[in-house]
């Protein structure tokens, strides 16, 4: 965490942590996203709205390393990078926390946070750090859990949410992207999750939040890129912005030229 | 991992390590109850109990040595059908792979090859079987039940068809103690199934290629995303699964002396008979080659003392049939009480 805020100098916060622009992937006929783009920067939320079918989900995808694009340019610090394997992505510090939470269910909880990449000791498993670890973790979020030892099979739909946000954190993830995360919440597990992310704004990180509750949205997004049929229908500051305003773009009532999505 | 639904002295251990509050184990009682292996080893126990009282000469070390010889075969080959079904494949041609490693030593063998390069010329082929069904299941997406029924017609049908189908003997004697000699009283090829099996236990239990087995059998598309080369380590878990398939009917041949073409007809079900009634699941993620060892003791010791109870055999496959199903229902009621909102 430390590692993020450090960096975090007047400049970081100009330049966006994470450019995707123009990105354009299509499945046979379907167009998924054409030519959109976005911006994150460190320590804000933008949060990704549109409806069902604006390619939000593919959006999330294609920095999550599961869908290659068919064009386009991904630029981390400004630099560019090529996302081709889930690995890459978690490897240049883009965490997913996926819709459908890609857990295991038979797992632990303490495998499931250090799913992929466990901690090593040789050629074995430090399984005695990996508990100490995911409990220390679940035990900072204040993630409430009976053991890190029980599968995740066994958790409430709040709970799992939870170890799928843990283990983002865990991957030191600069930007985090999560897809619903307060979809299948209650009122007070939907609470806990927005201490969470407003704990890792806080924290550096640039968050990328999809999501089609707008309650939601206006509370935490410093900023609201609005998605329809796979293109930038508009983006807006939150605090400069009506509710009315974005539902009209995610309709379509309303659009924006494209050329002025990019930031001044 | 799934030890916490299994008893197990090292998890108790670790439990002891780090004893907080989120990092505490399973109730011990709740993870008997639900365990296969504790009702194995009860069943285990009253079985024998039952044939000693009818056949005192069911516990003498001569019937037992016989009844773990008799075990191995299956246990070698089970160990890593073990790994195929916790990584939700299926691997239906072990007993036809088995037999090409039978014959490919025989003929080797007696054709004037020296015994290492025989050996491992018939591993070899077990590791190429294997290789071809672990690509078509993961690259060319058929599924494994399909694939490795076709291995194993083409595997059974090919050894068949280059050998002739004749018995081979005599095989060298150097190489027939391979599979007939022991040490210290102890026979050789119950010490090749402890070595095989505390490495097959290992690998599950305590290496990350261990730990993403399971995570592959849980939940496929959750180990992708998460960085898990999954076609890699599934290819691997059939290459496993071939090599001891062909290891095994290697150790056959040096047991009987040649090179038999009858050998493994129904093996594939006797091996994964052993490993469901050993707890673990069909549906991928979890199971242990513990549970598997003890399955392959179940129809070992089933098989020695319905003879020794002057019981049909025929009425072997009966009781076989029975634990299998019994299992399965096991391990739906242990999953249903795992996992919220199971459904299958």
């Amino acid at each position: 965490m430390n590692e993020v805020s450090g960096s975090m100098t007047d400049s970081a916060r100009d330049h966006p942590l994470l450019e995707l622009r123009n990105a354009s992937k299509a499945f046979g006929n379907v167009v998924a996203l054409a030519n959109a783009s976005l911006f994150a920067y460190a320590g804000s939320v933008v949060a990704l709205v549109g409806d069902n079918g604006a390619g939000k989900s593919t959006m999330v995808k294609v920095l999550a390393g599961v869908h290659r694009m068919d064009s386009g340019e991904l630029f981390l610090d400004g630099l560019p990078v090529t996302i081709d394997t889930p690995s890459d992505a978690q490897g240049l510090g883009i965490s997913t926390v996926f819709q459908d939470l890609a857990l295991v269910e038979a797992l632990d909880i303490a495998a499931n946070v250090y799913l992929g990449r466990p901690i090593k000791r040789g050629i074995f498993v430090n399984r005695p750090a990996m508990l100490e670890g995911a409990a220390d973790l679940l035990r900072d979020l204040r993630i409430r859990v009976p053991s890190v030892r029980v599968p995740v099979g066994s958790l409430s739909g709040g709970q799992r949410q939870g170890v799928a946000i843990a283990r983002s954190v865990l991957q030191h993830g600069r930007v985090i992207v999560m897809d619903e995360p307060t979809a299948a919440l209650g009122i007070r597990e939907t609470r806990h999750v927005e201490e969470i992310i407003v704990e890792l704004r806080s924290n550096g990180r640039a968050i990328i939040l999809v999501s089609h509750d707008l309650e939601l949205v206006f509370r935490m997004a410093d900023r609201i890129e609005v998605l329809r049929l796979g293109a930038v229908q508009g983006v807006r500051e939150t605090k400069s912005t009506t509710r009315e305003e974005i539902v009209g773009l995610i309709t379509g009532i309303l659009k924006e030229p494209v050329a002025n999505q990019r930031p001044a | 991992m799934t030890r916490q639904a299994e008893p197990s002295t090292i998890s108790s251990a670790e439990a002891a390590g780090v004893d907080r509050a989120t990092t505490g184990g399973v109730a011990l009682d709740q993870r008997i109850l639900v365990s296969p292996q504790f009702l194995l080893v009860a069943t285990i126990v009253v079985f024998s109990a039952f044939v000693t009282l009818e056949s005192p000469q069911y516990l003498s070390v001569l019937n037992w040595t016989n009844i773990l010889r008799n075990a191995v075969f299956i246990f070698i080959v089970g160990s890593f059908s073990t790994y195929v079904l916790v990584s939700a494949g299926l691997d239906l041609s072990v007993g036809s792979i088995f037999v090409v490693g039978a014959l490919t030593v025989a003929n080797l063998l007696f054709a004037g090859v020296p015994i290492w390069l025989s050996i491992a010329v018939a591993v070899a082929f077990g590791v190429a079987a294997g290789l071809v069904n672990g690509v078509l299941v993961n690259y060319v997406r058929i599924p494994s039940f399909i694939v490795t029924l076709g291995m194993l017609y083409v595997a059974r049908g090919l050894a068949t068809f280059v050998t002739g189908g004749r018995p081979i003997a005599p095989l060298p004697e150097a190489f027939n103690v391979i599979g007939q000699g022991d040490i210290f009283g102890v026979p050789l090829l119950i010490v090749y199934a402890v070595v095989v099996g505390v490495v097959a236990h290992v690998i599950l239990e305590y290496t990350p290629f261990g730990l993403a087995l399971r995570a592959i059998g849980g939940n496929r598309e959750a180990a992708r995303v998460a960085g898990i080369d999954v076609r890699r380590i599934s290819v691997v878990v059939y290459m496993l699964s071939g090599a001891s398939a062909a290891f095994a009917g290697m150790l056959m041949s040096a047991r009987l002396g040649s090179g038999q073409p009858s050998v493994g007809t129904g093996f594939e079900l006797q091996v994964i008979s052993a490993v469901i009634i050993g707890g673990t699941s069909m549906f991928g993620g979890i199971g242990s080659v513990t549970g598997t060892a003890l399955g392959a003791l179940v129809l070992s010791i089933l098989a020695n003392g319905l003879i020794l109870l002057r019981i049909d055999p025929t009425l072997q496959n009966v009781m076989v049939g029975c634990i299998i199903v019994a299992a399965v229902a096991i391990d739906q009621f242990r999953r249903s009480r795992m996992f919220r909102g199971f459904r299958r």
